[in-house]
């Protein structure tokens, strides 16, 4: 036998043996091992024949007996213990600590695009879809009168007979809450100073209706209503912590407008509730108490309570309806004479949230799209590393790992690094949470139960690990599929490899979703700005505001308010740099609709009122008594707060007794006096005469940019109007002035409550502050996914540059040159922008459909905005391409051609 | 410099094997067949079993002694031989290992134990 064949045949021997090891080690070690075996069989049979040779196939066999199944006992490699996944995530933990910039990058990436998803789904999670915390939330309805047939309203309180009506029912609705709220002086006892907090009024029914009772004490009970009861009061938390906090206050007497009430319960800490508004956000309380007046004996025009009903459990929402239509039925026949003034059910949650809706819809699909940008950043990412790493997968393709093997690592590299992400940014969305409700504003529903809790941290972490699962299956299944030929002939020729058309794809599925993010960014944007640069019908900049209050414990005359009034106006316009003092009822953008059921209510009050002989009148007795808002002012208020006069004079200083004036807005002056001027006319305000002395813009109420109601000015003091707001023009810093302001009230007496201080600008940005935010966010959300597709591009046209880099220099030693050459690399990068530009066109048209509610004075096509977003996104993409492309001027065609 | 030592003390006794390989590793990269002839070469009497030495080498590439290294230039090569080279921390077991040998041997010698061979 010759030597060659004995070695070939102690080869086959020395294989067979290593049958004993366990796989891994085997796949690893065996061909090395077999190796060394055959070197020393030819060694053995040179020195001493067939008979050495022998021993050493004895000596192998002990051995391989003894360390086979030793190896497989205690591995030499400890995640060999482990299993496949074991080993595998290890060597991906391996390959990820060895690649520290991809890991930072790509934490990065996930940590801000994954947090914002994350505070944004947070956000939405809590406000729009989380159970309010009361007993079966979802059986519980806001009722609300159309007053269309008659008036301008569609969404109006109920009077007292409305709730009582509801309550007697019965069927279907089991019980119903006549809510009211009002700011009322509140002291803790004799000889401490009074605050002004805000008290709910209801119904004793409220607490057993939402299914919710006082931590400490007891709530109302129908006892505690009617004449001759001593009034009683249950304590917020929050306002039972501000006083200390004590159990002992249970039974004690607390001062409510001077009068005493007996505090009977402290509601617990978690208790969260809001009045639903007829016009304007939810309004939440500090203290509630319950009427003194017998609902049903009420003026059925004084429509100033919200409505809440509850209804057996699962009753469907269209039973409801036509429940609470019957109710209307009855009242529109008993109390409006048929006129046709329905009473409709808003669910408790639709109706608290269905303001921030549309906005929050907007912010959480365009996290979404976000998401997606995301993924596929995440993707190309790997997708990258992964062509790095072509050789090495082909070549174990190639000596046998299966296919599954490469695509699990590859999914637990993406797997891992969506894991750290998703951690990473669940820690970034709580700080994040954290600060966007520090700034959030103060009216914003359900903002106390917005944080990040363990379930929303777990679905980010969940929704990481999915992203990086995604973002890690593309190239996955394109590692699976590389085989050796494959690459040694895309390595021979200068084609590209096979990952190109899924990098291609990438790029541009991110420039189409960039395209619509940024689109919506730039309306939301452009709304915003829009909105900023709308005339609020006032110059806010250097207006300071201050409410004051004269509870009429102390001031219980008329006569002493007015002349205490007086005196207020005349000390603020004392404070250095103050140019003008004025006061009114209601200022623009603060104003509410206050209840007027106490003596001093009468804030911007909404009246009907009515232009006898005005040639506008059409002979229909409802179009002809327009409901406006009253807003009573002092003297040269138009002028202090800067808003426009169009015709006539203002208020003077001067009161002229008998005479009672009155300014009515240009809406009003436009219908009643289309040809002729008002001013000199006469309007009627509760069953009297005024004259009307001018005609005025509006100074907004409710939104910044537009017109809300009617308005008619009154003269405060005509009307006994307060407590005021007043309003200061200064020349100085207006936000310094607050504590001079403040302290000059306390001087004139320290029972005047002063309340709202704040500068007009601060009113101003509080009311464009949802706004703001959302610009801020989306447009966060548009250059985030513009930047990520900007990445894209590079690393497309730069892997680009390096492929074709034969192909390149060829072309320039045949002739071209380099712009030429520049052109060619940069036309591939721009196909790819107007390929993803045009597939996103669609979606910008989607998208405007989804923000037209929230957009103002902006068309969601508008034709300016869309241009510049694509013609941004043209440029950024453009610049992305170039910088790369740019390493084409450094092509030496000899050099290069020389080096292939 | 702390750390170090704990972590250097943490492979020390190194076990025969293992010394054997890393004083061939100290001469430079190896493959398995290599490191064999080495210590055959030094008179040992008991050389390891194939086996023995390959777990050894997939041990301590585990511990980070030595790595798998690069091929040497492809006239040389076998595609089937894996090539070893020491690692910094080998480097530093590797010494710790002989001057804790040495100092045996020296007390070894001072007992007595040892007399000087003549030479």
């Amino acid at each position: 036998m010759s030597a060659e064949r004995l070695l070939n045949l102690s080869e086959r021997w020395f294989r067979l043996l290593q049958r004993l090891y366990p796989p891994d080690f085997r796949d690893e070690m065996c061909p090395a091992v077999v190796e060394t075996y055959r070197d020393r069989a030819r060694e053995a049979l040179n020195a001493g024949g067939i008979v050495r040779l022998a021993v050493l196939w004895m000596r192998a066999a002990a051995d391989s007996l003894r360390n086979g199944p030793g190896e497989r006992l205690r591995p030499a490699v400890s995640w060999r213990r482990n299993g496949n996944w074991g080993r595998d995530g290890e060597l991906a933990i391996r390959r990820l600590l060895r690649a520290p910039a991809l890991v930072i990058s790509v934490v990065g990436t996930l940590t801000v695009g994954l947090g914002l998803f994350a505070v944004v789904y947070t956000v939405v999670q809590k406000i729009l879809f989380e159970q309010m915390p009361y007993q079966d939330p979802n059986d519980l309805y806001y009722v609300w009168r159309d007053y269309g047939p008659i008036q301008d309203l569609k969404r109006g309180m109920l009077s007292g007979p409305d709730v009582a009506e509801l309550q007697k029912a019965g069927g279907i609705v089991e019980a119903s809450v006549g809510i009211g709220r009002q700011l009322q002086t509140f002291a803790a006892g004799d000889g401490t100073d009074a605050t002004e907090i805000a008290v709910m009024f209801a119904t004793p029914n409220l607490f057993d209706v939402l299914g919710v009772q006082p931590a400490l004490g007891r709530g109302f009970a129908a006892g505690d209503v009617g004449p001759g009861r001593s009034p009683t009061i249950v304590l917020t938390h929050e306002l039972w912590n501000r006083l200390g906090a004590s159990p002992a206050i249970i039974g004690t007497d607390i001062r409510l407008q001077g009068q005493p009430c007996t505090v009977i319960g402290i509601l617990p800490p978690a208790f969260t509730f809001a009045r639903n508004e007829a016009v304007g956000p939810p309004q939440r309380a500090d203290a509630y108490v319950t009427f003194n007046i017998n609902l049903a004996e009420g003026n059925p025009a004084s429509a100033f309570y919200s409505g809440l009903i509850r209804v057996r459990r699962g009753t469907s929402p269209e039973v409801v309806a036509s429940a609470v239509n019957a109710v209307g039925r009855v009242v529109d026949e008993r109390d409006f004479q048929g006129r046709g003034l329905k009473l409709y059910p808003v669910a408790l949650k639709s109706d608290l949230v269905s303001g921030v809706r549309p906005a929050l819809l907007v912010l959480g699909a365009a996290s979404v799209l976000l998401l997606f940008v995301l993924a596929v950043n995440l993707a190309s990412v790997l997708l990258a590393r992964a062509a790095q790493r072509e050789h090495e997968f082909a070549v174990s393709r190639a000596l046998g790992a299966n296919g599954v093997a490469i695509v699990r690592a590859t999914l637990l590299e993406g797997g891992l690094l969506g894991l750290i992400g998703g951690v990473a940014a669940a820690l970034a969305a709580t700080w994040g949470t954290s600060t966007l409700m520090a700034v959030a504003p103060m009216d914003l529903p359900r903002r106390d139960a917005v944080a990040v809790d363990w379930s929303i941290g777990a679905v980010v972490v969940g929704v990481g690990l999915l992203l990086g699962l995604l973002g890690a299956a593309a190239p996955a299944v394109w590692a699976a599929r590389v085989n050796l030929s494959s690459i040694l002939a895309s390595s021979a020729v200068r084609g590209g490899g096979g990952q190109g058309h899924f990098r291609r794809g990438m790029v541009v599925t991110q420039v189409a979703l960039s395209l619509v993010l940024l689109a919506t960014g730039g309306l939301v944007v452009r709304s915003f700005e829009r909105l900023l640069q709308a005339a609020p019908g006032f110059r806010p900049h250097g207006l300071v505001s201050v409410r004051v209050r004269m509870p009429p414990e102390f001031v219980p005359k008329p006569a002493d308010v007015i002349v205490l009034q007086d005196r207020v106006e005349a000390t603020l316009a004392g404070l250095p740099g103050v140019t003008g003092v004025s006061a009114a009822s209601a200022l623009p953008l603060t104003s509410r609709v206050q209840a007027a059921f106490s003596p001093e209510a009468a804030a911007a009050a909404q009246s009907q009122i009515r232009f006898p002989r005005a040639p506008g009148n059409t002979g229909d007795a409802d179009r002809d008594a327009p409901l406006v808002d009253v807003i009573g002012t002092r003297a040269n208020y138009v002028e202090v707060m800067g808003m426009r006069l169009v015709a006539g004079r203002t208020f003077d200083r001067l009161r002229h007794e008998g005479v009672r004036e009155a300014l009515i807005d240009r809406a009003l002056a436009t219908q009643f006096f289309p040809r002729g001027n008002p001013v000199g006319a006469a309007v009627i305000f509760r069953d009297r005469p005024l004259a009307i002395v001018g005609v005025v813009e509006q100074a907004h109420l409710y939104e910044v940019h537009r017109d809300g109601r009617p308005q008619l000015y009154v003269r405060a003091e005509d009307w006994g109007y307060r407590p005021l707001f007043y309003v200061m023009r200064t020349t100085r810093d207006a936000s310094a002035m607050i504590p001079e302001v403040r302290s000059a009230i306390l001087r004139i007496d320290p029972h005047l409550v002063p309340g709202y201080l704040q500068t007009m600008d601060e009113v101003l940005d509080h009311a464009t502050r949802r706004q703001h935010i959302m610009a801020v966010v989306i447009s966060g959300f548009a250059v985030g996914a513009l930047l990520l597709a900007a990445m894209g591009l590079f690393g497309i046209v730069s892997a680009s540059v390096t492929r074709r880099r034969h192909e390149l220099a060829l072309r320039l030693a045949v002739g071209a040159d380099h712009g030429r050459v520049l052109r060619l690399v940069l036309l591939e990068g721009a196909g790819l922008v107007a390929m993803g530009m045009l597939i996103g066109a669609p979606g910008i048209y989607i998208a405007g459909q989804l923000i037209r509610g929230v957009l103002v004075d902006v068309s969601p096509t508008d034709p300016a905005t869309l241009l510049m977003v694509a013609l941004g996104l043209g440029l950024v993409a453009m610049i992305a391409c170039y910088v790369p492309a740019r390493r084409v001027l450094g092509i030496d065609p000899a050099l290069s051609l020389r080096m292939e | 410099m702390d750390r170090d030592r704990r972590g250097v003390d943490r492979h020390l006794p190194l076990p025969r094997v293992e010394f054997h390989i890393v004083l061939s590793l100290v001469a430079g990269e190896r493959h398995g067949y290599g490191i064999i002839q080495d210590i055959e070469a030094r008179g040992e009497t008991a050389v390891p079993d194939v086996g023995t030495m390959y777990r050894a080498l997939a041990r301590m590439v585990e511990s980070g002694l030595i790595e798998a290294a690069r091929r040497p230039g492809p006239d040389r090569d076998d595609e089937r031989r894996n090539y070893y080279r020491l690692t910094d921390a080998g480097l530093r077991v590797a010494r710790a290992e002989a001057r804790r040998l040495e100092a045996l041997t020296h007390a070894a010698r001072v007992s007595g134990l040892l007399t000087k061979r003549a030479t």
